[in-house]
Formats: structure tokens, sequence, C-alpha cells
């Protein structure tokens, strides 16, 4: 179920957008309910966002199909994107991915045994000067190296 | 749209600014290749298959979505042209899979078609091929989508024609897979046009799946028969049996679609009940017996039942042929019985034929509002409802007044919940209000109703329209004062200058007025012929569980002891087998010749497109030796040609305008409208098995609102007259309404 | 250098809405709230200052903007394209988290001269620490009474909003960008028609990049002359470069059209001890890679990259020192491509897949002798068949990869293993014996 705070947000979205518009807002109503349920979508949100937004619930799914921010399984409580692309790459980006995999026993796409971490390699997340460099949250953190990827694990909680 | 002149592949062309040079190329014969470019839906340009050279522009353009303009210098073969084409082909190739040998669409696929000519022979691709996992999307359509090139033609036709967005393309590059959201299958009743539009294999008939190889069938030109639209089709046998059946063009009627009750329909012919030799019931018991015998025993039936002439009643479903409607009625006349009628399904019955539409099919894409009095077009009309879509997405608005809110493919303005006891009062206050707005004379009738918002509201609309039109459904027919409604929706048409399609009568219910396929003078008609004077009954293609409004009267009638029925039918009813005496098998839809002449009045005749199974013979046929036998002179045709053309001289009786006797009802009590879901329409479509199991096929709710449901004690899941009662708001007060795919039992 | 979209860089709270205004911020937005400047004078001035569009294409700004319908009667848009997702581009998002205020007059003016009285800034949906900072600065500016209905009594009005990607390269590509604005799938629109006449929601639309708007605010305060000025012929004002890759310090630069690639490389700190320069892609991974020779001797302006044989593109310098395989950073960028295409047409959606498994392929050790051609053809074949620029992106650096460094594809063919990191071990090896 979409709760009241987040339609009240999603609200704010549709705001933005001429009468009549409200499907602009669907990727912003599928950020904001993946992320009241602990990161993913499924099939019953869909068609919730689609009826809420008055949308085809097919328009909603390829939406949600599409972009790579959303996801269809159930995801860590901290999702790590880390960018396997070019820039990171040529500073370091796939030992770090490695470390990071060996570290918490998972490989990318899995969550860790205790449920606190997921990784994910993901396209250039638009810091390449920072590389190599990843995404949790909200927050960036650039220039990794073995030693910081340790510290920010150990601050996840 | 200024002229100009382009050149393509050296031919000097005249064309309209903002043509697409793809348009001009199919207009001149000059064969481009293409995928996703469909003439009836929009340009999507992603197959690009179309690529063409213009010159002075460095890339090759897609022939779709590139407008000519002035000047333009088109190649769609040279070089460079070839080489764009080329590649595209052999990157559509790389993950299609070649299974054409096992695939249905293998003799009519595009792909399989333009590969042969802008294919390699050998494949570079040496990887593994993709291989997409299918949705089931119900009984209707079968997908191979490893075979999907994603076209989205099927995606664009759900959204721009069928008007419900049910196929999409979800994930994204390489990963794109075209299907629904819901596994619980597709919705539309317009849903088998996608199996037609598809270019390849990916979307088939269900059917149809591995029944036989396209070139191996027969293609016959025909008509369709279950509505007023008579869509052209073609029907494709193998082996004497029809196989499937496809749209044919016609742009003034059909236009490339038809709707899944003509697609699928073909299915009940095949029905291990059909009727396939003449039976007679001698001391109760049926036996099989020859033609001959038969048709004496029904001959002799007849004549020692009705002794005097007025004791024979004729009756023949809406779906017989012109050349039916017209033999039935002659030999009934020659017998010396008007006792004649084809209208089964209405509770009122005039004296002559029904209120004449005032508008073409073609025009009601152009009407700017429409307003649908009695109707659930889109599954009772699906084609009519099309052109009313159409209309929509050009602005018009829509209002309706119906006892259900019913799902449109269109957004309605204004609906106007009306139980059917309360309709005939609604009307007059939609007329008193176009009367005051209009400052016209207020006639007696309405003189002291007050118009209320709502009926204010729609009488506005039908003022404001320059180009409108007033629909009429079939919900009217068991409406117990639908003459006295129907006069009313004239004269309001007539106050606000609207035009009229009625859409209450179906089938070939035309060729029926045409012929006077109605009682005259004293003759019974469907109603009144069930009395104790009717000894004979004649039936053609009747049902009588289904197809009365009052099928427990029909039935008790036939079933009488000292009442004879010859029931000329092709397939062998339960209703039949109880109440007949004889059964003479009769060929079914495109199993004979025929004319249907639609709500346009248009006469469109088709030939046999196979030859009716076992002993049963077409319906003319079997009319013409009974007259024989029963000494009637001037029937006595070579061919069903001379049948037709005689037919076509007959001028139907037009009604007389005010022999609408009020009822009153008591319009606080709850009435039930029994309402058949469109593939209930008729005995082959009942038969046919996938389109039953289609979602449509398996409407069969009670609705009722929950006031009304608390009055006379439902909830929800309750069974009421048999059928699963759902509780909504969406129905008019004081009313349940049934839509159901089960024989009548209100 | 940082003359422009940089130039409050070293200032205390450069984002904030007072230093915007106290280095000159929102006085040309001023003027034409004062009615002090027409929209025919903006755009010439445009003209005169050699603008290109800094998103990659380089089309002339002054230009676009005239081709805005102003004087159709109806809403019209402008959108700006932060959706920054050019592999090695990353100075947008500095803009945004550092100058949002000269995105914010930058959008409003276009809205002015063409007649638009609303704008969206279509942010990409990972940045959310710009995001946050521009929506603060659209707050301030709010709240200064410098956008809203009727500003000021000016009869001018102005609502900008910003919008949020959810993950797709391909929303950077106009069209797709006001697809997903719509709410639906990123997938480009076939032009024409063009968003000038048909862009967001079916009305006439002007899509230009951040760094594009904001640029605009100081060349109308300084004068277009003084913009061009600071480049060179065709390449008028200063350009963002991020130059990124194997250098010591990677960084945005802000520097006059025309600086050498030499120049850059040092401002970057140069190349790590011990390497030596190989490769450069320099406008980021769409664009044709370079030698280091070639490189070395252009410039950073349009015409001398065109000359060198790539383009400026979205001016993301990616350098690659002599440890960099080839095979391995081609099959990366293949792998990229592969998954941002949309899907929508042929040739991209099934060519893109192609080339990745190809090369990847080759990794694996599993790689035929045939496969350069093939790759090669492959790529000509999606080249310029697509409905949009990410298939000749996909193939670009296909061709370009193997035609300066065919001899490392074909030694990984024949031995399933690197070239350069075979050597690179022996070197290793050697040192530390």
């Amino acid at each position: 179920m979409i709760s009241n705070e987040a339609k009240k947000e999603i609200d704010f979205w549709v705001s933005k957008y001429p009468e009549g518009r409200k499907s602009s807002a669907v990727m912003q109503a599928l950020t904001i309910v993946q992320k009241e349920n602990g990161g993913s979508l499924n099939p019953d949100l869909i068609n919730e966002v689609a009826d809420y937004l008055e949308m085809p619930v097919i328009s909603v799914q390829e939406v949600a199909t599409f972009y790579e921010n959303y996801n269809h399984k159930p995801v860590g409580k901290h999702v790590v994107r880390f960018c396997h692309n070019i820039s990171c790459m040529l500073n370091g980006s796939d030992e770090l991915i490695s470390y990071l995999e060996d570290k918490l026993e998972v490989k990318t796409g899995q969550v860790s045994k205790d449920g606190l971490v997921s990784v994910k390699k993901v396209e250039c997340l638009g810091a390449c000067v920072g590389g190599p460099m990843c995404q949790i949250g909200d927050q960036y953190y650039e220039h990794l190296t073995k030693e910081k990827l340790d510290n920010i694990l150990e601050d996840l909680t | 749209m200024s002229e100009i002149e382009i050149e393509i592949d050296g031919h000097l062309v005249k064309a309209s600014q903002g043509d697409s040079i793809i348009s001009i190329a199919d207009r001149e014969g000059i064969d481009v290749p293409r995928f996703c470019y469909h003439k009836k839906l929009s340009v999507a340009a992603n197959c690009r298959m179309c690529l063409v050279d213009i010159e002075g522009v460095p890339k090759a353009q897609p022939a779709c979505s590139t407008p000519a303009a002035n000047g333009m210098k088109i190649n769609t073969k040279n070089d460079k042209a070839k080489f764009a084409q080329k590649a595209v082909m052999e990157f559509l190739l790389i993950n299609h899979p070649l299974d054409c040998p096992i695939c249905d669409q293998g003799g009519e696929c595009e792909l399989q078609d333009v590969a042969m000519e802008y294919g390699s022979d050998v494949s570079k691709f040496n990887l593994g091929k993709r291989i997409v996992p299918d949705k089931g999307i119900g009984a209707l359509i079968q997908t191979d989508m490893t075979r999907c090139i994603h076209c989205t033609r099927c995606v664009r036709f759900g959204a721009e024609v069928a008007g419900i967005v049910e196929m999409g393309g979800t994930g994204r590059g390489e990963g794109v897979k075209i299907e629904p959201f819901l596994t619980e299958g597709i919705q539309s009743e317009l849903s088998g046009n996608m199996i037609d539009v598809c270019p390849v294999g990916a979307l088939t008939s269900k059917p149809f799946r591995y029944e036989a190889r396209t070139w191996q069938m027969n293609a016959v030109q025909s008509v369709a028969r279950h509505d007023l639209v008579g869509s052209n089709i073609y029907t494709q046998s193998y082996r004497g049996k029809v196989k499937r059946v496809v749209a044919r063009d016609n742009d003034s009627i059909n236009e490339t679609w038809i709707s899944d009750r003509d697609r699928f329909s073909y299915e009940g012919l095949n029905h291990e009940s059909r009727a396939l030799k003449p039976k007679i019931k001698v001391d109760g018991e049926w036996q099989e017996t020859d033609w001959q015998q038969a048709l004496q025993f029904a001959v002799d039936g007849i004549k020692n039942n009705a002794i005097n002439p007025d004791q024979l009643g004729v009756l023949a479903s809406k779906h017989a042929s012109l050349e039916e409607f017209y033999l039935m009625q002659k030999l009934a006349r020659k017998f010396g019985s008007e006792n004649i009628d084809f209208r089964l399904d209405q509770t009122q019955l005039s004296t002559g034929s029904s209120l004449e539409s005032s508008i073409n099919l073609s025009e009601i894409e152009s009407v700017d509002h429409a307003l649908i009095i009695g109707s659930y077009t889109r599954l009772e009309q699906p084609m009519i409802n099309h052109r009313i879509r159409k209309a929509t997405l050009d602005g018009a608005s829509v209002n309706t007044m119906n006892s259900k809110n019913f799902d449109f493919n269109f957004k309605t303005k204004c609906d106007a919940l009306t139980a059917p006891q309360k309709l005939l009062s609604a009307l007059q206050s939609v007329l008193k209000a176009v009367h005051l707005k209009t400052n016209q004379d207020t006639p007696n009738d309405v003189s002291d109703v007050t118009p209320s918002e709502i009926h204010n509201i729609i009488a506005d609309d039908l003022i404001a329209s320059a180009n409108g039109v007033i629909v009429l459904g079939e919900h009217l027919n068991s409406n117990p004062n639908s003459l006295a409604i129907i006069n009313l929706i004239e004269k309001i048409a007539s106050a606000t200058n609207l035009k009229i399609a009625n859409i209450t009568i179906s089938g070939n219910s035309h060729s029926a007025e045409k012929v006077n396929f109605i009682p005259s003078g004293n003759g019974l008609n469907a109603i009144s012929m069930f009395n104790d004077n009717t000894k004979a009954f004649l039936l053609m293609d009747v049902d009588s569980e289904y197809d009365f409004i009052d099928s427990k009267s029909a039935q008790g009638h036939f079933s009488k002891e000292d009442v004879f029925v010859v029931a000329l039918s092709s397939f062998e009813n339960q209703s039949t087998l109880r109440s007949a005496d004889v059964i003479l098998p009769m060929a079914s839809f495109y199993e004979s010749s025929g004319t249907h002449i639609n709500f346009d009045g248009l006469v469109q005749s088709y030939s046999a497109s196979v030859k009716s199974p076992g002993e049963s013979k077409p319906g003319w046929k079997i009319i013409k030796v009974m007259a024989d036998l029963l000494d009637l002179q001037g029937l006595d045709y070579v061919d069903s040609t001379q049948v037709k053309e005689e037919a076509l001289q007959s001028s139907k009786v037009k009604s007389s305008v005010d022999e609408a006797n009020i009822q009153s009802i008591d319009d606080s009590q709850v009435t039930t409208h029994w309402q058949y879901a469109p593939y209930a329409s008729d005995s082959v479509t009942r038969r046919a098995k996938a389109l039953q199991e289609s979602n449509v096929g398996m409407i069969n709710r009670a609705y009722v609102s929950k006031m009304t449901a608390h009055k006379i004690g439902l909830s929800d899941d309750d069974l009421y007259l048999g059928v699963p009662v759902s509780i909504e708001e969406s129905v008019a007060v004081d009313c349940v309404f049934i839509h159901t795919n089960q024989a009548r039992r209100a | 250098m940082n003359e422009v979209c940089f130039k409050n860089l070293d200032k205390e709270n450069p984002a904030s809405f007072a230093t915007y205004e106290a280095n000159g911020g929102y006085k040309v937005w001023r003027k034409i709230l004062n009615g002090e400047l027409t929209p025919d004078e903006i755009i010439s001035e445009l003209k005169t200052s050699g603008l290109r569009g800094r998103g990659g294409a380089g089309f002339p700004t002054g230009l676009k903007w005239s081709f805005m319908p102003r004087n159709q009667e109806g809403q019209k848009y402008v959108v700006c394209n932060s959706d920054e997702g050019e592999p090695g581009t990353c100075h947008d998002r500095d803009i945004l988290r550092y100058n949002p205020h000269s995105v914010i007059e930058g959008m409003a003016i276009a809205g002015f001269v063409m007649n638009a009285t609303v704008g969206y800034n279509y942010i990409r949906g990972e940045f959310m620490e710009p995001y946050y900072r521009f929506e603060e600065a659209l707050k301030d500016a709010y709240k200064a009474g410098l956008l809203g209905k009727n500003i000021q009594d000016s009869a001018i009005s102005y609502d900008l909003y910003t919008h949020l990607g959810a993950g797709a390269y391909i929303c950077g590509e106009e069209t797709a960008l006001l697809e997903s604005l719509e709410g639906k799938k990123g997938q480009p629109r076939f032009k024409p028609p063009f968003p000038a006449n048909v862009g967001l929601f079916g009305k006439p639309t002007t899509i230009n990049n951040t760094e594009t708007f904001a640029s605009v605010p100081e060349i109308l305060s300084r004068g277009g002359q003084w913009f061009a000025d600071l480049g060179v012929e065709n390449s008028g004002g200063t350009k963002c470069f991020s130059v990124t890759g194997n250098v010591k310090n990677p960084s945005n630069f802000e520097v006059p059209m025309g600086t050498p690639f030499s120049k850059l490389l040092e401002l970057a700190g140069g190349l790590k001890e011990g390497r030596k320069l190989k490769a450069v892609i320099p406008g980021g991974s769409s664009t044709p890679l370079l030698p280091a020779e070639t490189a070395m001797n252009m410039t950073m302006d349009y015409d001398s990259i065109a000359t060198a044989g790539s383009m400026l593109g979205a001016g993301s310098v990616i350098v690659m020192d002599d440890t960099t395989c080839m095979v391995k950073t081609l099959t990366r960028l293949a792998h990229f491509y592969y998954d941002e295409s949309c899907g929508q047409c042929t040739p991209c959606r099934e060519g893109t897949g192609w080339l990745y498994r190809m090369l990847q392929r080759i990794i694996d050790g599993n790689g035929q002798e045939e496969d350069l051609d093939l790759l090669l053809s492959v790529g000509e074949k999606i080249m310029g068949n697509t409905i949009c620029a990410l298939g000749d992106a996909a193939a670009t650096p296909v061709e370009s990869f193997i035609k300066h460094f065919r001899e490392e594809f074909e030694y990984y063919i024949q031995n399933g293993k690197s070239m350069v990191e075979e050597q690179h071990n022996l070197i290793e090896e050697a040192a530390s014996v």
C-alpha cells in the first residue's frame, strides 16, 4: 500500500506538470514507493502507482523496467552502486569491486547474508573526476581506495 | 496541402506536401520493404527497414517518417538504400529463430518475404540466439515472442485502435519484451487484429495453431454476419473446413479491422453438436432418416396441424440471409399465413420496420457529439463503436443514458445512469429541456415535466452539437415501452437536428425488414404467435432457449402435444430436440451463398466458402423444396441469384409513428435487465470454443448497486437468476443489470 | 581559466544566491524585467558570441533559439538537459553544485526569448546533491522575486521546475529526455518534427545543455564579442573540460577554446610517474579515440579536434597511458552501449549486443580471426541507420580503437591474453628481479 506520506510526496511532483499530465510524475512516484518498500518494487505497487496516476498499468511497468534505478527483487538495506565505466575502470574500479565482493561474500547483484548490503555494478554516474567512485543512497563516495571502502562499510548500519 | 513534385526511382510523381515517402511509394506501386509501418497506425520508424536514399542527405532516411518535400530525389533501390536495408535485415534475422517450418506465419510472413529479397544466404552471426519466455495472453492469441521483431504494431494497435493499452514493451535494449502486464489475457473485443498486424509469427491465431499451412488453404471473399456492419473477410479453409477468418480491407465498412466475434466464431461450425442428418420424432423418439422422408414428414405435419393456413407460424433468427428470409416469407404467404417474424428478442413489436438510421458508418467518425442510449457499443457493435471512438479522438464528446456505466474505450463526458423503467420519463425530461432551451412549443405529453440537472446537460450538448448522432442500442428491445421511447428519441433528434444511428437491431435484420419478414394485416408477431391457435411452426436457426424475449412461453408452446415444429437448424440444440418434431440439417455461416444488408443499406453477397457438413443443405434450398412439396407456386428458383434479385424488388413497410401506447410501470420496483454478452449472440458464436474461453466470452455477472442490493437482499457473489452478483456503484438504482453468456432466465 | 561557468568557484559559498548576485548575477535578468533587452538583441548577441551547444552536438545556440516560433500562441517550454551521463563527463554536475543560479538565469532568459513561461531542468536521478543544491537555489530565486507569475510587474512569467531521472543514459538524447519528462520510457523520437515545433507535451520546446544555459548570463552581461574573443574562430568562449583517466589530478577545468591539449594535460597534473601517453578520447566515450601523437598536436576546439579525426563532444577528455589494454577498454565501452541501448530501433538493439558479445568472446580467449572485420562491418551497418546517435556512438569507438590499435586485438585473438598486460607484467617482473 502506498502510504499517505508517499502520496503527498507524489502529489508534490504531480503539481509540477500541466493539467492532465500526471503521468510525468511516474518516475518519481516509483522512486518514492520503492524507497518506502525497502528498495524494490513489486506488481502490487506498480498497479497502485498506475491507479494513483490514472495510467495504464503496462505503461507504468514499461517505465519501471526501462530505468536502471528500479529494482524488481529485494535488495540490501544499503545498495552500493559501483561505477565500472571507463574513467573509473582506468583508475582501478574492477579491483575494488572484486575487493568488495570478497569482503561481503557476495557477487554483484546479490545481497549480503545479513541483508545489510547489496552490490550493483552500474554505468557512468557522472563523477568521473572522482573515480573510482560509488553511490550509496543519495551519497557519492569518490577517489575510493580499499581503506576508504572499509571505513564506508563500517559506517553502514 | 500544397502540391509538390518529387522524383522517386526516376519517376516524376506529384504528391501533397507532408505526405510520407512510403505512402507515395505505395501509391505508385514502388515496393519499399517495411515492418513497423502500417497505414492505419501511427508512424514508429523503429524497424528501419524502409531506409531509402535521398539525394543530398548523408544518411539513408526512413521512408515512413520522412515527409516528402518539393524537388526531393529519392532512390529506394540504389546501393546506399540497399546497403542500409540489407544491414537492417541482417540485424532482424540474427535473433529471429529459424523455425519457419513449424511457424504458423510461414507463407504469409512479412519477414520471410522480405528476407527472400534482402537477406543473405549465409549468416555471419555465430553467437547464441535470444530466447524470450512467453506469457499467455488468453484464449485467442498464441504468443511465440522469441519470434518478435519489436515493430510495436500490436502495441500501437492497442493504444490507438482498440483503445485499451494492454501490450507494451518492457525492459530495454536487447531485453525489450513485448508483453502485457497482466496474465489474465487480453480484454479487447478487437484483439485478433493484433494477429493481422503482427508481421511475423509472434502473435498468431490460437485456435488455428498447427491446423494448416497458409498456402494449403483456400481463401474465399466473404461477409461477416454477426452484427450490422457486415465486415469484409476472407474465410480460409482446408479440406472443406473453415480454419481461419481474416480481415479484408474495405475502408467504408470495416477499414482493415474485424471484431473478434467475426474472426473466431467459425470454430462453432466444427462443433460436435452439428446437425448432420435429417431427423424425425416418432412417438417421442428421434430417428435418423433420409431427406425425402424427413421433408415429407415435415410437410405432412404442417398440413395436418395447420388445418387453417393462419395456424402456421414462421420464425427465423436475425442471422438468416436475405434469400432465406425472402423464401420463408414467400412460403408462409403463399401458404396463407401472415404469422411471420424475426424479432424474437423484443418486448414491443411495431407493425413496420424499425426506425431508420440517418447516418452512414463512415460518417460516424466525423460527428462532434454522440448520445448513446441503451447500448454497450464496444461489445455489441464493435466496428460502429470503433467509429465513435475515432470521433472522440478528434474531439467529439459522448454522453450516455444506460442502466450501467460500461467500459467504453473512450472517455464519456456525462453518464446519466437510468434504470429501464425510468428511461421513458428521463427522455421526456430531455425533450422538455430541449424544448425550453430552444423556445420550441411544448407538446402535451411532456408539458408537466421538470428537467433534471443531468438531463439539462444532455440537452445542452445535443443543442450545441452541429453534427451529432443519437445512438439507440439493443438494450431498448427489452424495455416495456420501447416503442414510445424510440418515438421520443426521434422527436429529440428532430428538435436538435441530430442524426440517428439505430443499432437496436443487429445481424441481418435489414434484410428481414427489406423483405417484410414481419406480419401484416391480422398476422401474429413473435409475441402473439404463442397462442392456442398456432399449431405448426417453421423455424430457421432458432434456439428457443436463448433467442426469445420470453423463452418460457415459446418453449412451453413448442412442446405442446398438438403443436408441430419443423426446425431448420445447423445444430441439434437441447431446446430443439425437446420441442421440434423434425430437424432439417441446415448449412451454417460460410456454407451457403447469400446476401447481407448492412447498417448503410449496402447489399453484400457472398458465395459458399465450404460445403456444408454431413447431409446438411443450404436453407434456401430446403425452403424451396418444402414449398414444392406443399404445392405452393412461384418458388421454383434455379439459383440463389434469382432469389436475391426478386427479394431486392421488395419494399419494406414503415411503422406508423403513433402506435405506441405507453405502459404504466411502477418505477419504484426493481427491474432486471437481461443482456447477452456478445459471444452469446448466435448459435455459431455460442459454440466457438476459443471465444467462449476468452475474457469477453466468459462475461457472466449480475450487477447491482449497493442500495438496490440491500433493498432486494443480495450480496456479492450470491446467485441471482443463476448469475453471480457483483455489487457496484456503476449500476442505476432499482435495476439489476445482468450481463451474461447464459440462456435467458428472466 | 574559470571565467564563465566556474567563475565563482574560488569564492566562499559559490552556490549561494548572495555570491551569485554579488558577482553580477541576475543583472541580465533584471534588465529584461525592466524592459531593457529584447529577444532579438539577445539572439543577436548569442550569435556574435559563437556559443555552441555544449551537450555534444555543438549546434549554434543563437540559431537554435531563433528557430522557436516565439510568436505562436499557446504554451512553449524551455528544458535544460542536466542528464549528464556520457562516460568521462562530469562538469555539469559541478555547475549544478557550484553555480546553480547561472542555470536558472540562463533558462529564464531563454524563456523570455522563446516566450515560454515554463521551464524544466531534467537532472539525472543519481545527482541528489546537485538536485538539492539546485532546488535550494530555485527557492532563493523565487524568494527574491525573480521567478513566478508576472515577475515584478513586468508582465513576464516564468516558472521553473526540476524533474529527476531514474537511470538511463539515453535520456541525455534530447527527444528521449522529452519522452521521459512525459513519464514514458526514454525512447528517442524520430525527426522531423523537431522539438522546436513539437516538443514537450506536443508544444514548441527548446532544449539546451546545463553548461549552455549557464554560459548565457555571462555572455549577455559582458557581450557576445567578449565571449567570442576568449576562444578561437568557430569555437567561441571557454569550455568546461573533464579530464579523467590516467592523469595525476583528474578534474574539471574551464579553459578558453583553442587551449592546446598538452596544456590541459598539464593542468591535470600530467601522467603518473613513468607512464607514457597512449591515447586520448577527447569528447566523451562516443567520440573517436586518438593516438597520443595526434592528441598532443591538437588544440581543444571544434575544428582542431575534427581535423585530428575526432570530436569535441561534451568536452570529456579521457586519457589513457601505456598500461591500458585497448581490448578490455573497448569491451567495457561496448558493454556500456549494449546496456544503455533503449531497444527501440533494430540496428542498435541487435547490433550493440552483437558488438559487445564478440568483444567479450575475444577477452574470454575465444576470439576468431574474422572477428575484427566482422566487428567493423557490424559497426558500419549500425552507423547512420538508427533513430538517434546512440547507434553511431556505439560503433565509433569500435572503429577507432581497432583502427589505431589493431595489433593489440589481433594479439588477443591469437594468444587469448592481453598484449599490454603481458608487456606490463614482463616489465614489472624485470623490475622485481
